[in-house]
């Protein structure tokens, strides 16, 4: 066997490339490495099937790039479940006759303002990463990436109508946490 | 109208998504010309949808593994060969 036929090999060549790949698609330091070590460890029990015609980075990466869906998938099945039994996250924002609890404000900035904000992008990040990960994985693909919905919900393997209910709860949370951390504070 | 600003936020997101039907849109519309809340949440879902258009994905080009990452990634390499 060739010497650069060994996950510790791909691990030292390759793996901050893949370790970049995956944390641009999860945001998550954690489960990119753990997506990685999968990804090694599938190559290693799969390599006779690596027809070298391909580098091995591209393979790595066609391997890497499955895992990360199945993970998605899987997250979003999970939390599905999940959600057929917990409470609907929007309810504490409104009273029983469907009234706002705390009124929206009006937020007098530019989306050109805040875009080139790097505060108004740190405060945004935090927001986003307290989301559920399926809330933010489709929330990153539908408004950062701009993908349209059908391709979300054929990445993600789910309804529109559950995209659109997970958009939902992802955007009202986003507007309440950036209401507190950014709009109601002191001037930027 | 029971439940009237928890429906419209709902409405107000997935106008977003979808176009809404002839029916929501008429109530959507009423609802807002008469709800300062409801109109300034409708407002803000779009100012998040323009300023996160705008904005540059997270920029992860400098990312690398950490040694300790490194370290432990070989070590459950070898730990998963071995079995």
């Amino acid at each position: 066997m060739a010497d650069d036929n060994n996950p510790h090999t791909w691990l030292n060549e390759h793996g901050d490339y893949l370790y970049r790949y995956a944390i641009s698609r999860l945001h998550n330091e954690e489960q990119a490495s753990d997506m990685l070590q999968e990804t090694l460890l599938a190559g290693w029990k799969g390599h006779t099937g690596f027809s070298g015609q391909s580098s091995v980075r591209t393979w790595l990466v066609g391997i890497l790039k499955h895992k990360i869906i199945d993970h998605i998938r899987k997250e979003i099945r999970e939390r599905n479940l999940m959600t057929a039994v917990e409470a609907d996250p929007t309810t504490p924002y409104f009273d029983t006759d469907g009234r706002w609890h705390e009124a929206p404000h009006a937020w007098h900035e530019s989306p050109e303002a805040l875009c080139s904000s790097s505060q108004f992008h740190d405060v945004l990040e935090q927001c986003m990463r307290k989301l559920p990960a399926s809330q933010q994985a489709v929330f990153r693909m539908r408004e950062i990436s701009g993908e349209d919905t059908e391709s979300v919900c054929k990445s993600c393997d789910i309804t529109s109508t559950n995209l659109h209910v997970l958009l939902y709860r992802a955007r009202m949370a986003l507007r309440h946490c950036l209401q507190h951390h950014w709009f109601e504070q002191e001037k930027h | 109208m029971k439940h009237a600003c928890r429906e419209i936020s709902k409405l107000a997101s997935d106008s977003l998504d979808r176009p809404l039907s002839v029916w929501e849109r008429l109530r959507f519309r009423f609802h807002l010309s008469m709800c300062s809340s409801c109109n300034n949440c409708n407002e803000n879902m779009i100012l998040i949808r323009k300023s996160t258009a705008l904005m540059q994905q997270t920029d992860y080009g400098h990312a690398r593994l950490s040694e300790a990452q490194r370290q432990q990634l070989h070590a459950s390499l070898d730990k998963n060969l071995c079995d």
